[in-house]
């Protein structure tokens, strides 16, 4: 305890690297889709992610400087939400619900046999970086509960049996993108109503695939 | 018994192509969005108003009422709540994904009767397919000419960008969504003064509506007000989505007329009780709402004020149906946990009152509850939402807070002896395995 | 007009009927009634959160009673509140269980322990016991947020208040909330300090102990404590301070909220720059230099005969006017009065001067009579500020425009050679080189920009007039002042530092005024001539008091060499500095909170200094060692305390007529504003000059940051690290011209210094500008002179 002096001093980026030209056009892009640019803080976060796999202090350096808030300001937005992952995040990101409607069909069975089948706790990746786990609550598919997703494509009335054949599969098929249907073809159930056509775009990584952010892999891609 | 269908109409009769450009346009589709832009404000909203199109985000208010009390100040703007995230809930997302031309057109009316140019879907995070179907339908409809500078060939202009949340169920609370649309933190702000109708997004008038109710306004300008008034319940009048989920044979959405009884609800229209079992208890609209049993509200018709007056709420149409397996202190602490978890943390009581009560009734699933425990949560409760009852007095800023309480309320007014029995048994009598110490 | 309009609104408030302003908060109607709503977020200087709740109370409404919390409800007419019922109290109890369940209960380590909101509120409102036996929410224990907060986020109770302040008051939005729910939490972006000139107001601010200070962590417990109100001795804002000291030392300052002046915010600098006055550096007794430049200590008795004598005999031989007094501008009004008269009655000499050459001229500072206050900016229609960066030289000023500017919609004008704290917040900024403000002032007297002439539209104009730099002359404000004084409705605020240098021109410590800013019929000489005189032999004797004109001198090497040059050199001070190794006697002075006495701020407003502390060993104040040495040159000037000065001061000094110690009681008003000039004084217009246009490839800019090298800072080991140091800042064209980037190294040579300096690339400087902090540690003079010479060293890019 004491007194002595403390010296904090200014840090300089932390890649000093700056988005790709395409990026940022991207970010330009979507700001000008709203009336005041820092109403772009939460895609241009997204776009992040996709830069760095994972939300970086580097990369809400970034945004700030392209919305003109401080990195701080852009921390607090970020820390907000669960989806903007700051910590190392696997290439799938297996989320599976137990809130109210899945827990009483099951659904900690399933979470548990993801934990148990993937050897990753909640809120944790493996050591190679290829899967994370984590509980959450109600995604929205009750109807088909239990309910998981990977990089928040959904798959409905799971069970703990598909569920470790949906791990085994990302570890050993590593898809190169996650695709909502033939996720559901293969480890799903019951739905919460019958989807009408079959889903073309795909997702790349731990974060929502929606063409705007440039986050949207395979096909489906383009402007 | 007949089920008129309003907002799923199409998607029942074109199961394969509701959602397309084609379909919408084929099945009589943005005829009423072009109508529209010849009426005035003042009869699109006196139409709305009339016809009392309830909200269908959980607050069932009136709105055409709403749309009254927009300020003068200009611009308005107009933001689709698409944030659903209320346990339960999933009708949104069907409207999003199969009839995504529906939710434009409706906006499109919303948009110009309340003076807004630009418009916004704020989509929870978790939603990427129906965003990408929303997405998509908005690029035709800019590509048709009925989105952006002067649609359908009027002067009037219409940007709609959809906006993707990041996973947190408060900004479905549409003060806190304008704050997450102007790249804040999810916070709700004060109301007053910050009602949206006059200070809202950047601080303009701002209409908020969900996802249904703004797919419900074609409808409400093409039948007249008379005629949606007339299709089912003269108060809360139209139809309404329900989600059904849980102990029920046949979950899903179901899109009814108000004033069906809850016994036809779970047992025609559910498809009764799963594995033939007996019915313990449901909640009515959404996790927020207190819970009915059986004995009490079986036949009770589903309607606004019959549940309101039974001291629950008709809510987001989220009902989960629980059978007699069911531990209800540990399905009270999963719903306490999901508001323990979503709390935004601006209040006190919230932020530290709904988390504390996850701790005790985890300790009490657990078998480590103490005799004085269901006192304190109950006062504990109490200081959240003062006298326990539903409407709340609450002392938060927002409903969230209370909501949390809900499950206590319901566990206070139906289950008080089940909670006494984990407590005295030293755990739940249901022989369940540990309940994991999550807190936020 | 009705009731309501002149009484207010009529509010029950515990059946007891009140009137008051309609939409006031009701919070604010009930204390001022008498009503004390306990509060924790809630602050009068930031907009409401109603986030802690604990104010809630019961008002009835149509729908029956509700709960609405008292800091955000604005009162109307009929409205009926119970702060005291049950529903109330239990909410207010249940508030305080909820903030208590997870807070560490440290209170005996606390520095806030006695005098924590949180602790007295729970004493009042809250419950008997916790009824918590869950773990408590941990966090590692205090980590620092800059270099002078540190952060428990154990003990906070999240009431937004630091985070509200950073973000609305000083515009330094560095530390936020981070996480959400029950991991809320106070945090800065990580290695990104609260680098905030004004962090201190955070610790003050704070309800809890969760916020402490570097300088004032474990130094005292409240109760210790005892304090006077003062005001400000950091700039000329006068701002208002309690000052607090345990044991004879001072150990902290605390903003006090009026309206007139700070609002209660203060600056870094004005918070912590008191550590100097604990410096074990401090003289304690008078000195003589030895044979061989040593220095030993002497009594008072022979230091004064000492000056008597040699004063005196250079009096005798070459007259009054071979002697000179430099300084007088850190004391109190007292003290300039006493010098003023000891230099003109006892010396004889007219060669005095408080300003160190780096002010505006004396009629300027005071004799113009539409001097603006600093409340006119909150009612200013156009604010203009051409001078130095309020931020760095005049911070509560900059956060009073700010206010004005962000919260009460001012427009504002920024002119300046670069970038300033306030060009967020400007309607339109200009830059131009240094040496060609008359070509801009010409402009904008035409008429030429509508980009100025729209924003002047709104009257009344404010405007903030000073020198942008050192190398810009005094002149070039007067010539501003005097466009701004030819606007319709205009209010001018003369800026100048030290924090009374508008008393001590007041009082005529100044070659051209003699006391009550009356124009000397004959003029002495200011600081630059009478340096110039010392070099050249026409003035062999000097006086300085409270001056350092080697570091504060523009042009150093001016000072230096006048310094070296005189015959007999005599230093009032608190400690050794650049130029007291000049002098052959020392005398060690009293400072700030070790005397009493007035003050005069920017404004002409008058306000008290008190005393807390003892000083340091045999430490006088500077009017008794003057009047010591009065009576040792056989003139007995009768003085035998402050109080007396102060009558014969007000006797003689018409516009202080009113200022008596009396009428300048805190408790009743907020000091006195001496009028403006008036029938005995000549008011000032100041003339429109243009000056030469400087025509060289680059000028300097050399102007202040809030953190110098000054001996003050360098004697307070809390800020002085905080300098940020010397840099050349260069406009991006010329860096790339010279073959320069940031971080390579230039030569700057003018002609009255030279150095080498890393280079900051600057866009926000006019192009042809090289600008460079004043008086940074290990950087050498530059002068004053506009032209520079710049070369890249080492090797090129
Ligand atoms: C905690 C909380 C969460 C909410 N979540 C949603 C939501 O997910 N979707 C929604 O439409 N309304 C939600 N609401 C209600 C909205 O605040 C708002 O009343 C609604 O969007 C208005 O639309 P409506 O009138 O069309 O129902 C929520 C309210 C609260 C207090
Ligand atoms: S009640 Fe909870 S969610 Fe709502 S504002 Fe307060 S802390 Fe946030
Ligand atoms: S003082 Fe009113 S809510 Fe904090």
């Amino acid at each position: 305890m004491g007194s002595e002096p403390i010296t904090l001093t200014i840090r300089p980026a932390e890649s000093g690297k700056k988005w790709s030209d395409e990026s940022l056009e991207r970010a330009r892009r979507i700001m000008a889709r709203y009336p005041e640019k820092r109403s772009a803080v939460m895609p241009l976060l997204y776009l992040a992610m996709a830069e760095d796999g994972r939300l970086t202090n580097g990369g809400m350096e970034q945004v700030a400087e392209l919305v003109g808030i401080t990195p701080a300001q852009v921390l607090a937005v970020a820390s907000f939400y669960t989806m903007y992952k700051r910590e190392r995040t696997g290439k799938y990101l297996i989320s599976a619900c137990t809130s109210i409607s899945c827990m009483l069909t099951g659904g900690d069975d399933v979470f548990e046999a993801i934990e148990l089948e993937s050897g990753v706790p909640h809120g944790e990746t493996d050591e190679e970086g290829l899967i994370s786990v984590e509980h959450v609550e109600c995604i929205g598919a009750c109807g088909g509960a239990p309910a998981v997703q990977v990089n928040y494509e959904l798959i409905e009335g799971v069970t703990p049996v598909k569920a470790r054949e949906l791990v085994r599969w990302l570890q050993q098929e590593r898809p190169a993108t996650i695709n909502t249907d033939e996720m559901q073809r293969h480890f799903g159930g019951r739905r919460s109503f019958d989807w009408a056509v079959a889903e073309e775009a795909s997702a790349v990584g731990p974060y929502p695939a929606f063409q705007p952010f440039g986050t949207v892999g395979g096909v489906g891609e383009g402007e | 018994m007949s089920r008129p269908l309003v907002v799923t109409r199409r998607m029942v009769d074109h199961p394969t192509d509701s959602h397309t450009l084609d379909r919408y346009q084929e099945t009589g589709g943005y005829e009423m969005a072009r109508r529209s832009l010849d009426m005035t404000r003042d009869e699109i909203v006196e139409t709305v108003k009339s016809a009392n199109l309830l909200g269908r985000g959980g607050a069932a208010f009136s709105a055409g009422l709403k749309w009254s009390f927009l300020a003068p100040d200009r611009p308005a703007y107009v933001v689709v709540n698409a944030d659903e995230s209320e346990p339960g809930t999933f009708k949104d997302r069907q409207l999003l994904e199969r009839d995504p031309h529906q939710l434009i057109e409706g906006l499109i009316i919303t948009s110009w009767a309340n003076e807004a140019n630009h418009a916004f879907i704020y989509i929870r995070g978790e939603y990427p397919k129906p965003a990408r179907r929303v997405q998509q339908a908005v690029d035709e409809a800019y590509a048709a000419g009925y989105l952006g500078e002067g649609i359908f060939g009027t002067d009037f202009d219409l940007e709609v960008t959809v906006h993707l949340g990041g996973g947190a169920y408060i900004c479905g609370e549409e003060t806190a969504m304008i704050n997450s649309l102007e790249g804040l933190r999810g916070e709700p702000r004060l109301k007053p003064p910050y009602f949206p109708a006059a200070k809202g997004l950047y601080m303009k008038p701002t209409i908020v509506n969900n996802v249904e109710t703004i797919c419900n306004v074609p409808h409400v300008l093409a039948m007249g007000a008379e005629d949606f008034k007339g299709i089912a319940h003269p108060e809360d009048t139209g139809t309404f989505l329900l989600s059904l989920s849980g102990h029920v044979n046949e979950p899903g959405n179901y899109e009814l007329p108000h004033g069906l009884t809850w016994r036809e609800i779970i047992y025609d229209v559910a498809g009764g009780i799963r594995d033939g079992n007996e019915l313990k208890t449901w909640i009515p609209g959404g996790a927020s709402a207190p819970w009915f049993v059986p004995s009490l509200h079986l036949d009770m018709p589903l309607t606004k004020q019959a549940t309101a007056d039974a001291g629950s709420m008709i809510g987001s149409g989220a009902v989960v149906v629980m059978d007699e397996t069911t531990c209800v202190v540990r399905a009270a602490l999963r719903l306490v946990r999901f508001f323990a978890h979503e709390s935004c943390g601006e209040c006190t009581p919230c932020r530290e009152g709904a988390p504390w009560l996850e701790m005790m009734l985890t300790r009490i699933e657990n078998g480590q509850g103490r005799p004085v425990d269901f006192d304190v949560i109950l006062d504990v409760s109490d200081g959240i939402s003062i006298g326990l009852e539903w409407p709340p007095k609450m002392t938060t800023i927002c409903a969230l807070g209370p909501s949390a309480v809900s499950p206590i309320i319901s566990l206070r007014d139906h289950f008080g002896d089940e909670v006494v029995a984990h407590i005295e048994g030293g755990g739940c009598p249901f022989g369940r395995v540990e309940e994991e110490e999550v807190v936020a | 007009m009705t009731a309501r309009e002149t009484e207010g609104v009529l509010v029950t408030i515990d059946g007891k009927e009140v009137r008051a302003p309609e939409g006031e908060l009701l919070i604010k109607t009930a204390e001022d009634n008498g009503t004390y709503i306990p509060r924790f977020c809630w602050h009068p200087r930031l907009k409401e959160v109603g986030m802690c709740r604990m104010c809630l109370v019961d008002i009835e409404t149509p729908g029956g009673s509700m709960m609405v919390t008292a800091c955000t409800n604005p009162i109307s007419d009929g409205m009926v509140v119970d702060t005291k019922n049950d529903r109330v109290k239990k909410a207010q109890e249940a508030i305080l269980e909820y903030l208590l369940i997870n807070h560490p209960l440290d209170c005996p380590v606390c520095d806030r322990g006695g005098e924590c909101p949180l602790q007295d509120q729970t004493m009042s409102y809250g419950p008997g016991e916790t009824r918590f036996v869950e773990e408590k929410r941990h966090f590692e224990k205090p980590i620092p947020i800059s270099d002078l907060v540190l952060l428990d986020r154990e003990r906070c109770i999240l009431c937004a208040r630091c985070t509200r302040f950073a973000d609305e008051v000083p515009g330094d939005p560095l530390i936020e909330f981070k996480e959400r729910g029950y991991g809320t939490q106070i945090s800065i972006f990580p290695n990104q300090p609260f680098s905030s000139y004004f962090s201190g107001n955070t610790v003050q601010i704070c309800p809890v102990g969760a916020l402490t200070a570097t300088p004032y962590r474990f130094r005292a417990r409240p109760w210790d404590l005892k304090a006077v109100e003062s005001t400000c001795p950091h700039c000329t804002a006068g701002d208002r301070i309690s000052i607090e000291a345990s044991q004879n030392q001072v150990l902290r300052f605390l903003g006090v909220d009026v309206d007139a002046t700070n609002r209660g915010w203060l600056s870094d600098k004005c918070r912590f720059g008191f550590e100097y006055l604990n410096s074990e550096d401090r003289l304690t007794n008078p000195l003589a230099r030895q044979e061989g430049g040593t220095y030993e200590e002497v009594s008072w008795g022979e230091a004064t005969s000492i000056i008597a004598q040699r004063f005196g005999a250079i009096r005798e031989a070459h007259g009054g006017d071979a002697l000179a007094v430099l300084g007088g501008a850190h004391g109190t009004n007292e003290d300039a009065y006493a010098l003023s008269v000891f230099a003109r009655d006892v010396l004889g000499t007219k060669n005095i001067d408080c300003r160190m050459d780096d002010a505006l001229g004396t009629r300027l500072l005071t004799g113009i009579d539409r001097r603006a206050r600093i409340s006119d900016v909150d009612t200013a229609g156009t604010i203009i500020v051409w001078g130095p960066d309020l931020k760095e030289e005049h911070p509560t000023l900059y956060l009073r425009v700010r206010h004005a500017v962000q919260e009460l919609g001012a427009n504002l004008i920024v002119i300046h050679p670069r970038a300033t704290g306030l060009d967020d917040r400007a309607d339109l900024k200009i830059t131009y080189r240094p040496g060609s403000g008359s070509d801009l002032l010409t402009q904008l007297r035409g008429g030429d920009r509508d980009d100025v002439n729209a924003l002047l539209e709104a009257s009344p104009v404010v405007a903030f007039v000073g020198r942008t730099g050192y190398t810009e002359g005094p002149t070039m404000a007067e010539a501003v002042a005097s466009w701004i004084l030819e606007l319709e409705d205009s209010r001018v605020l003369p800026l100048a530092r030290r924090a009374n240098v508008f008393g001590a021109l007041d009082m005529g410590v100044a070659p051209d005024l003699e006391p009550g800013r009356i124009a000397a019929t004959e003029t002495g000489r200011d600081t630059r001539q009478i340096l110039g005189g010392l070099a050249s032999g026409d003035i062999r004797g000097l006086l300085l008091v409270g001056a350092d004109p080697v570091r504060d001198v523009p042009d150093g090497s001016l000072a230096t060499s006048g310094l070296s040059g005189a015959e007999f050199v005599v230093a009032i001070d608190m400690f050794h500095n650049d130029s007291t190794a000049h002098a052959d006697v020392i005398l060690p002075a009293l400072g700030f909170s070790e005397k009493e006495g007035t003050v005069t701020n920017i404004e002409g407003r008058v306000q008290k200094v008190n005393r807390i502390a003892p000083g340091s060993g045999q430490s006088r104040s500077d009017w008794s060692i003057i009047a010591d040495i009065a009576t040792a040159l056989g003139s007995d000037l009768g003085w035998t305390s402050e109080q007396e000065i102060n009558d014969a001061m007000m006797a003689r000094v018409p516009a202080y007529a009113e200022a008596s110690w009396d009428a300048l009681d805190w408790e009743e008003r907020d000091g006195v504003v001496v009028p403006a000039p008036g029938a005995d004084v000549p008011v000032y217009r100041p003339e429109m000059t243009t000056q030469p246009t400087v025509g060289a490839e680059l000028v300097l800019h050399s102007a202040r940051k809030l953190y110098d090298d000054g001996v003050m800072m360098r004697k307070g080991p809390s800020l002085h690290r905080l300098a940020p140091g010397g840099f050349a800042h260069l406009h991006p064209d010329d860096a790339r011209r010279l073959g320069a980037r940031t971080g390579s190294a230039v030569r700057l040579v003018t002609k009255r210094g030279e150095a080498e300096l890393p280079v900051q690339v600057d866009p926000s400087l006019h192009r042809g500008v090289v600008y460079v902090p004043f008086n940074q540690p290990g950087v050498g003079p530059l002068g004053d002179d506009p032209v520079v010479r710049v070369t890249a060293v080492g090797e090129p890019d």
